[in-house]
């Protein structure tokens, strides 16, 4: 093996991960000299197919943006456009958007956790391989997806792209009792849960921990899901409203979707990492206590460990769901009153991937004059690069199979929902004579 | 019998599927719609014995070609490209398959696809294959009858 050597790494096509990219990697002996993560799907159009629309229609548009998390894209738009047009919603409301969220949060982190994630650390290609010799596991997480899913169906009228979610409330609330079905599920799924976090907490991690600005809301009563403040580990402190002045986006050559940094700083983390590290304390305790068991506790700079960290989030969702059944109360109205009038709103909740930007202008007859959408995987972009910039030195001496493969299990570490902001990861890994093979 | 149509309406060609199930209702004939997601095709198909799925497939066929699989056979085909996360209605049937809950009889019926550029229309040929497939379930509906 010759130090003199170069290589690159490149991935044409990211498995698991949701989207279309490539991964670029260049090496030269043991030092990193390029990183790209290219992003080559056609830029969104979201943006621009909003303008002139009613802002009563966002949430269903938006919702389209992607398919496995459309509830954080509605949240976002609803908490935004009730901003601007200065509605107040019904507490029972606010308590519905919480559960719809959990839901979400359910069957996302359930699919990233079985049938993305884990696959990697347990030597897998994918998922179906995983079953060959794993079925009762793969069937456990089908039944607690399902079990997210039927969360969504029940309050969005179906599982992709719900249709309840509006401005002021919902079209159509459930009942009591049609909540309460959910119970017995929620609680099997608590318990998958809790199981969940002590198998992924046995899985095998990698020694790399980086010096992350993890950037998550924080809110005073709970954990956070559609309001707080957005805070992170080095002295943010801000409404929604000053987003855009405390971070910029930014375009780069080889790639569709805009890299986003702290101004005067540079690249942040969003998603559970940084949930989990700003908010443990406003964990429930069934879900502290389980992190606490498995010997993970804050602050956690290991991205790999994500993954259980997602079980923490799982077993809090659960546990949050029943508590919201248990307290829920019809509103008298589903929706409030939502009369048009010009205004500005931006609002910020927590995808299951992380913080989700949206930003709507109106004017006097409600009609979207500009909307800005800025999804946690575009926030993240450059912390993956980042990421692997150090991470691929230290698979120097892997042999460039093994390298390839690990630079790409790390990216998945994100979970990157690039469908959000564009598409899938091809990673390709080059190789320059006199590299080591 | 099962019919579900996969797809994503917002996504030129791969609307087929959804294209060709919304077409089998107006003729009122039961049939689904699911955007290929993996955990929920697996749950619709979990009690049924006969299944068609139809979907937008990209083999390098001319666009428009009708393909028809039968998926009682490991289905060889490349990874799913432009579902959710990867997983799509291909990785459903394998997965189906390996946790021993694949219906007796499932056929996939695949429309070749060309543009799944989002916002796009479907094209011309695609829809006159998603007619043809149509035209196939009918028979198959007369022969069953």
């Amino acid at each position: 093996m010759s130090r003199r050597g170069t290589r690159t790494i490149k991935i044409d096509t990211l498995a698991r991960v949701e989207g279309e990219g490539a991964l670029y990697i260049k090496m030269a002996g043991d030092r990193v000299a390029d990183v790209k993560l290219k992003i080559y799907e056609p830029p969104r159009m979201f943006e621009a197919f909003l303008r002139g629309r009613h802002c009563s229609e966002a949430p269903d548009i938006t919702a389209r943006i992607c398919g496995i998390c459309p509830i954080a894209y509605q949240m976002s738009a609803l908490h935004a456009i009730e901003r601007a047009l200065g509605i107040q919603i019904d507490p029972a409301v606010r308590l519905l958007r919480r559960l719809f969220y959990c839901g979400e949060w359910i069957e996302s982190h359930v699919l990233h956790v079985y049938m993305l994630h884990a696959p990697d650390f347990l030597g897998y290609q994918d998922v179906i391989e995983m079953a060959k010799d794993h079925r009762p596991l793969v069937e456990k997480a089908l039944r607690l997806k399902k079990i997210g899913n039927r969360i969504i169906q029940l309050m969005g009228g179906r599982e992709i792209h719900p249709i309840s979610a509006a401005v002021g409330g919902f079209y159509k609330t459930p009942s009591r009792h049609q909540l309460r079905e959910l119970r017995g599920d929620l609680e099997w799924a608590l318990e998958t849960s809790l199981e969940t976090v002590r198998w992924t907490s046995s899985l095998p991690f990698p020694d790399f921990e980086q010096d992350y600005e993890f950037v998550a809301l924080r809110h005073s009563g709970e954990y956070p899901l559609n309001e707080g403040r957005l805070v992170s580990n080095r002295g943010l402190d801000i409404d929604a409203a000053e987003y855009e002045d405390c971070f910029a986006e930014l375009h780069v050559k080889h790639s569709n979707a805009l890299h986003s940094v702290v101004r005067g700083r540079g690249s942040y983390l969003v998603g559970p990492l940084a949930r989990f590290n700003l908010n443990f304390d406003k964990l429930p305790e069934v879900a502290r206590k389980a992190a606490i068991d498995v010997g993970l506790r804050p602050p956690v700079k290991n991205v790999f460990r994500s993954i259980v960290v997602r079980a923490v989030e799982l077993v809090f969702a659960c546990r949050e769901a029943l508590g919201l059944i248990d307290q829920y109360e019809p509103p008298n109205t589903p929706r409030a009153e939502a009369p048009n009038r010009t205004g500005v709103g931006q609002a910020i909740t927590e995808a299951p991937r992380g913080i989700l930007y949206h930003r709507y202008a109106l004017d006097e007859r409600g009609l979207i004059v500009t909307a800005k959408i800025i999804p946690p995987t575009s926030q993240n972009q450059r912390r993956i690069e980042d990421d692997l910039r150090e991470y691929a030195a230290y698979l120097y001496a892997c042999p460039l199979e093994e390298a390839t493969w690990k630079c790409e299990q790390a990216v998945r570490c994100y979970d990157p929902c690039i469908s959000c902001a564009t598409h899938f990861l091809k990673v390709v890994v080059e190789r320059e004579p006199n590299s080591w093979s | 019998m099962l019919i579900i149509g996969c797809g994503n309406a917002q996504r030129g060609d791969d609307a087929a599927g959804i294209m060709a199930a919304n077409r089998l209702r107006l003729l009122g004939v039961s049939a689904q719609i699911c955007c290929g997601e993996p955990s929920e095709l697996i749950e619709m198909w979990k009690d049924a014995d006969d299944v068609i799925v139809i979907d937008a497939v990209i083999t390098g066929a001319s666009t428009g070609s009708v393909h028809v699989w039968d998926a009682r056979r490991p289905l060889k085909l490349g990874k799913s490209l432009g579902f959710t996360h990867g997983l799509g209605p291909a990785e459903a049937i394998e997965l189906s398959r390996t946790l021993g809950s694949l219906p007796g009889n499932i056929r996939v019926f695949g429309i070749e696809g060309w543009s799944f550029a989002l916002g796009s229309e479907v094209s011309p040929s695609v829809a006159k294959g998603v007619e043809l497939v149509i035209q196939e379930i009918f028979r198959e509906l007369n022969k069953q009858s």
